[in-house]
């Protein structure tokens, strides 16, 4: 059984295409640190996070962010296995970088307030559905090999 | 507690909201029950398919409430007295759903205002909204 429906397919890969992975990796996570900002506590090395202005432009939230970007652009490719695409993350973020999994979820809200704020209209609410249920599965897939 | 800073950016979200409850209440429910299926068991009452004129008083009086925080955010909890009795009274909407509801404005409002809603007004308004959840949910148990 599919994760998506074709049409939710659809509506993903026609808006993804669109995309500035790079960019939307860098406002995403920057936005993360601003509007969440104990969020911090995972880049406590990343230099000056004093301010939003300060956080939106940190060359090192931007460099992280297209990092996970590009991560989830590739999962997205899976996304009928989101938990097979994952698993070596999921682990590395359970064993390695010890974040809490609600972050994955935050991060996905977050990431879909960046698609809205680029598509505008366009970003209606059955697009923003597929996509919340998109960050949803990522997020879940993520979580699930931890112990 | 809202900083003066963050009323400030609560106050510039609220000035572009004002003036069309309606139609942003009616697309702010549209948004939770289209992403969030569930949470349409709250709004029985507006029918299986709630129609836009449904959307629109519903949506209006949501958002009225929203603007009758707004002008009280140094005293939220006398201002949402009568409001968090209904909730812990009536309606009962589960605390879990606030989230949702508050996920889906700050999509709608980052849809409709893109760069003028700045990631400053986003946070206080995130800030903002929590706490009124917390207020109309405090009276629950």
């Amino acid at each position: 059984m599919s994760f998506l429906s074709a049409e939710e397919k659809g509506l993903v890969n026609g808006l993804w295409g669109k995309v500035n992975v790079d960019e939307v990796g860098g406002e995403a996570l920057g936005r993360l640190l601003v509007v969440y900002p104990w969020t911090q506590r995972f880049f406590q090395s990343f230099g000056d996070l004093s301010s939003a202005d300060a956080i939106m432009s940190n060359s090192k939230v931007k460099a992280h962010g297209k990092k996970v970007l590009n991560s989830f652009s590739d999962g997205l490719k899976n996304i009928d296995d989101l938990k097979g695409a994952f698993a070596k993350l999921s682990e590395l973020h359970c064993d390695k970088l010890h974040v809490d999994p609600e972050n994955f979820r935050l991060l996905g809200n977050v990431l879909v307030c960046v698609l809205a704020h680029h598509f505008g209209h366009e970003f209606n609410p059955q697009v923003q559905a597929a996509f919340q249920k998109v960050v949803a599965g990522v997020a879940s897939a993520l979580a699930h090999r931890y112990h | 507690m809202l900083s003066a800073q963050e009323r400030a950016h609560v106050a510039q979200v609220w000035d572009l909201i004002a003036g069309h409850e309606a139609a942003f209440g009616a697309e702010l429910l549209l948004r939770l029950f289209t992403v969030y299926p569930s949470t349409k068991i709250y709004f029985k009452h507006l029918g299986v398919c709630p129609d836009e004129a449904q959307l629109l008083t519903h949506g209006q009086r949501v958002l009225q409430a929203v603007g009758v925080a707004v002008q009280h955010t140094d005293h939220l909890r006398a201002a949402l007295s009568p409001l968090a009795d209904l909730h812990a009274q009536v309606l009962r909407v589960d605390p879990a759903n606030f989230p949702l509801l508050i996920q889906c404005f700050h999509v709608m409002l980052a849809s409709h205002l893109q760069g003028e809603f700045t990631v400053q007004m986003q946070a206080a308004w995130d800030k903002f909204l929590t706490e009124v959840a917390m207020v109309l949910t405090e009276k629950y148990r």
